[in-house]
């Protein structure tokens, strides 16, 4: 069976940077006010592609382990969303939101915790911004966090097809002050991606209006 | 007589924050702390609480449906939902169940509405 | 009411002071627009307007159709709370005229960090546009790929041309760890340095070896550039270029390595061509030193000619009433005529005017049939070994030069051991390899070595040594010959001679004889007895010398032959009329007007059967090649002795017809 191939025109294009660049925002913001520091964000990157070039899109990004928050969600178009840093950062990230608060054995012992709070925050800001914007409300699951590479945090193996596509969002951030960066990807499976097109469109016309 | 809160969240690093709010915006407030939906039950049982700060992603038992428990047993108590799932739908449920929604992550600034309210509420009550 | 940052407003104050843009401010919340006058101009609101307090929906309206829907979606992110603003699009004037202008705003927030302002700057871009147009195509036409990068940021923004260049899969974005993976050298600088590397680079001048991410090629990459600080906390951008310049590294690198290696390719090629002038030099001086021994040796060998074969006579003259001192007499001068002939040959050799008769030997029979000969020559104290390998390798010399060889170098080690030693004299098979151990080009040969544990020669000493006449013998003792002579011999047989020698340590000389791929055609060596002639066979004498051909003929008619002569080519020609038949020519080579071969070849013409026998003591000739004579050319060296040229005569003449060469 071959994969029909959906893509998005350029209108669609557009209004899905812009959702994304506003729950993007929102998240910043949050991050910006857990951590005190300025936060950048990079134009987000939308592509379609295989499950396997994703995966590989990340892994490609970095030389290091990767450390992520993992959340899915589900309701009118499910996917996965990846809060993902390099493992060296991550440390960098605990403190960072912890506030100098902690000593530096709790914020060890906390890592993972810290980490998925964080992940907490700053997907679930994006992801229900973005629902907002398209009228649809998601069911997000609770984060997990999660080592590994490009692939397995992908679950890309072997027996992944090839033909799977996935839409591949991709956003820069980093934090200048405390040398933190990393990206927040999210994947969404085909049929997801037909209704997504029908809810593009919709905010298409909210927007555009009349003059379409 | 001291006012206790009560706050309900599966992440440390969230208690921690939510209680350096408190502590920022009401010093002599008392906090108590209960990492899930269960323990906040076990925990209200026990003492009095006077204000509580649930979150709303939690494993088992959600922060809504505790709320809405909570809603049952102490008809009176300040209750506000934090989140950062600032779906629309979530915001209606929580106003729903007479809760205030908080986004996440929580600041003095963001707190403060919620705390003054519910002072309010308390000096009412105890009066 | 939140403020955006400080330097934003400011900025867009400053530009807007400056007639560089226009300004807007979208009051979200009461759905108003305001507007500065440049933005009005930009816009070609031309109308009068309360600028201050617009419909919202005339930010759009003078926006081209074709770029309208993508800025409605673009201003709704922002006033849903999206943050930056950054957007090109057209703006069509009143005049119908085309615009291109950058947009970029921001969106303020309250505490509930809800929107409530959208403001922003708008600048001409027009002509920037027509530029950027320009440089895209120049850039894939010209194999440029731009860049930019934000510290701070994990990823820069590319264009595909660079991503070409550095073989990696094209897209708008690139992490720095992937641009900068392509580096050839590790932890030397990146192509795209981050900030937590330390900062911003000084310039973003520099070259770079990169290996190519799709295919593994090696391409020197130049990147150029600007640093743009931003900020008061030490941020920066980057914004440059990379382009492919392996050629011109190629061709800068290829010339340093000449530069470098100039100076040493001169010396090695003036010290080769001294070496090759010296060898010049050297081979000049024997030539003219043979040159002169030849003349003299020639000079001599007829004169000698003359003695030896009067004495000769005289000697076949005498019968039993004869004084015994007579006879004795005339032994020694025969002797020592013989010993003068000897020496002779040998300068002859040496001059390589000598014609060699080269055969197929078997230096190990020659080595083991010498052996007594070696024996009376050396004294008791030296103790002697003459050896050969069995299998030995046939080789092509003239027999009796190489038992001179040999006997000169044991005489010369005997000389050198005048307190006893041991010589040790071998033959065996070596094969030379490349590398030509003792300068010998590689090859097989048959080595030669004579050995002794004497006093050995200094380098100085070693080097002189093939100087005819050198010698470090007392006066008296030796003339200086024998080496030089050896040189002749080996040269002419094609062969290679090496000395090994230190003061104190012997003497090892090498004669290298290569290799004949043949079978061995070695005669018996036992010198018949002189067979004479018979009248009915007609000997032709031809030779210029009046002396030497009276000699030759007397010989020849005592022989038993019937002898004609005739003192040079035209006159002997003239006695091939028909008249008789002559059975031989025997005849000198080089002579005036008409050589030797030339008077054979004519001869021929005329006697087609004709033998003919050279003979000679002065070659340089069209018919010696190297010293040997053509296969199947009879030569008879001077001075000759009665049995010698009898022999040789019966030879020649008994030989089967098909042995004649035409």
């Amino acid at each position: 069976m071959t994969a029909p191939s959906i893509s998005l025109d350029e209108l669609e294009r557009d209004a899905l940077t812009e959702i994304v660049n506003i729950g993007v925002s929102r998240a910043a913001s949050n991050l910006r006010k857990m951590i005190g520091g300025e936060v950048l964000l990079s134009v987000p990157s939308i592509d379609v592609v295989s499950q396997r070039r994703a995966a590989r899109l990340i892994s490609e990004r970095e030389v290091s382990e990767l450390i992520a928050v993992r959340q899915d969600f589900e309701g009118a178009f499910s996917g996965r969303a990846l809060l993902i840093f390099p493992e060296t950062n991550s440390l960098e990230l605990v403190r960072a939101v912890t506030g100098g608060e902690l000593s530096v054995q709790e914020v060890l012992e906390m890592e993972v915790e810290a980490l998925a709070e964080t992940g907490n925050v700053i997907l679930n800001s994006c992801l229900a911004t973005m629902a907002n914007m398209l009228k649809r409300s998601l069911n997000m699951t609770v984060p997990e966090v999660l080592r590994g590479t490009g692939n397995s945090l992908f679950e890309v193996d072997e027996t992944t097809s090839s033909e799977g596509l996935v839409l591949f969002l991709y956003i820069d951030f980093a934090v200048r002050k405390h040398d933190i960066r990393g990206y927040i990807a999210m994947i969404m499976d085909l049929p997801s991606l037909a209704t997504l097109k029908d809810l593009l469109d919709e905010f298409i016309a909210r927007v555009v209006g009349e003059d379409g | 007589m001291t006012i206790t809160v009560l706050i309900v969240d599966d992440s440390k690093l969230a208690r921690i924050v939510a209680g350096k709010a408190l502590a920022e915006l009401q010093p002599d407030w008392q906090k108590i702390e209960a990492s899930s939906a269960a323990d906040a039950l076990t925990l209200i049982a026990s003492q009095p609480v006077d204000v509580a700060l649930i979150d709303f992603n939690m494993v088992d038992k959600d922060g809504l449906e505790l709320a809405e428990e909570l809603r049952v047993s102490h008809p009176d108590l300040p209750m506000a939902i934090i989140t950062a799932n600032i779906q629309d739908e979530v915001i209606a449920r929580a106003r729903a169940v007479g809760a205030t929604f908080v986004p996440k992550p929580v600041t003095a600034d963001g707190l403060q509405g919620f705390l003054s309210g519910a002072a309010l509420r308390l000096r009412a009550t105890k009066a | 009411m939140a403020e955006s940052s400080y330097g934003g407003d400011q900025l867009r104050a400053i530009l807007a002071a400056a007639g560089a843009s226009g300004t807007w401010d979208w009051d979200i919340e009461a759905d108003r627009l305001a507007v500065d006058q440049h933005f009005a101009e930009l816009y070609g609101l031309t109308e009068p307007l309360n600028l201050a307090a617009l419909p919202t929906a005339t930010f759009f309206k003078a926006i081209h159709p074709d770029d309208r829907a993508r800025m409605r979606i673009a201003v709704a992110g922002m006033v849903a709370g999206a943050e930056q603003f950054s957007k090109e699009f057209r703006v069509v004037t009143a005049n119908g005229v085309n615009l291109w202008v950058h947009g970029r705003g921001q969106t303020h927030f309250d505490e509930s960090d809800k929107p409530v302002r959208f403001t922003g700057l708008l600048v001409d871009v027009t002509a920037r546009k027509r530029t950027e147009e320009r440089l895209r195509v120049a850039q894939s036409a010209g194999g440029i790929g731009t860049f930019e990068y934000s510290d701070g940021f994990a990823t820069a923004t590319v264009s595909h041309e660079f991503c070409r260049l550095l073989g990696l899969y094209p897209a708008s974005i690139l992490p720095v760890p992937t641009i900068n993976s392509v580096l050839k050298m590790k932890d030397g600088p990146c192509l795209i340095p981050e900030s937590h590397h330390g900062g911003p680079p000084e310039s973003l001048d520099g070259t770079f070896c990169i290996v190519r991410s799709e295919d593994g090629a090696e391409r020197w990459i130049a990147r150029r550039g600007e640093i743009v600080h931003e900020g008061p906390d030490g941020g920066y951008r980057l914004i440059g270029v990379i382009y492919d310049v392996t050629e011109s590294k190629a061709q800068e690198s290829e010339l340093r390595e000449l530069n470098d290696t100039l100076e040493a390719r001169v010396e090695n090629a003036i010290s080769e061509r001294s070496q090759v002038e010296e060898a010049l030099r050297q081979a000049q001086k024997m030539e003219a030193v043979g040159n002169l021994t030849g003349g003299i040796a020639h000079d001599f060998n007829n004169l000698l000619t003359i003695i030896l074969g009067n004495v000769d006579t005289a000697i076949r003259r005498l019968d039993g009433d004869t004084d015994p001192r007579v006879k004795r007499a005339l032994d020694n001068a025969q002797k020592g005529a013989e010993r003068a002939a000897s020496l002779t040959q040998r300068l002859l050799a040496f001059s390589r005017r000598q014609p060699l008769t080269p055969k197929s030997i078997d230096a190990g029979r020659l080595l083991a049939g010498m052996s007594d000969l070696l024996t009376r020559s050396i004294t008791e104290s030296i103790a002697i070994q003459v050896t050969a390998s069995d299998d030995l390798w046939v080789v092509e010399a003239d027999p009796h030069q190489l038992e001179n060889v040999i006997l000169n170098l044991a005489v010369n080690a005997r000389d050198a051991m005048q307190d006893g030693g041991a010589l040790t004299i071998d033959a065996r098979n070596v094969t030379v390899g490349p590398t030509h151990e003792h300068e010998v080009p590689a090859g097989s040969y048959v080595a030669v070595t004579v050995r002794d544990t004497g006093i050995g020669m200094s380098a100085t000493t070693v080097a002189q040594v093939f100087d005819p006449f050198f010698t470090t013998k007392e006066v008296g003792k030796g003339t200086g010959l024998g080496l030089s002579m050896v040189y002749g011999f080996v040269k002419q047989s094609g062969g290679y001679i090496y000395i090994d020698s230190a003061p104190g340590f012997g003497t090892i000389v090498t004669l290298y004889l290569p290799r004949q791929f043949v079978a061995s055609d070695e005669d018996a060596e036992d010198i018949p007895a002189a067979e004479r002639g018979k009248p009915t066979e007609t000997i032709l004498v031809v030779e210029d010398d009046e002396d030497v051909r009276a000699y030759t003929v007397g010989i020849v008619r005592e022989l038993g032959y019937r002898v004609i002569e005739a003192h040079d080519g035209a006159s002997a020609l003239k006695l091939f009329n028909g008249d008789q038949a002559i059975s031989l020519l025997l005849t000198d080579v080089v002579m005036p007007r008409m050589s030797g071969s030339e008077l054979a070849e004519a001869a021929r013409r005329r006697q087609p059967e004709l033998r003919v026998l050279y003979t000679s003591g002065y070659t340089r000739d069209a018919i010696m090649r190297d010293g040997k004579l053509e296969t199947g050319v009879d030569l008879l060296s001077k001075p000759f002795t009665y049995t010698t040229l009898a022999n040789k005569l019966r030879d020649v003449l008994d030989r089967s017809e098909s042995n004649i060469v035409a």
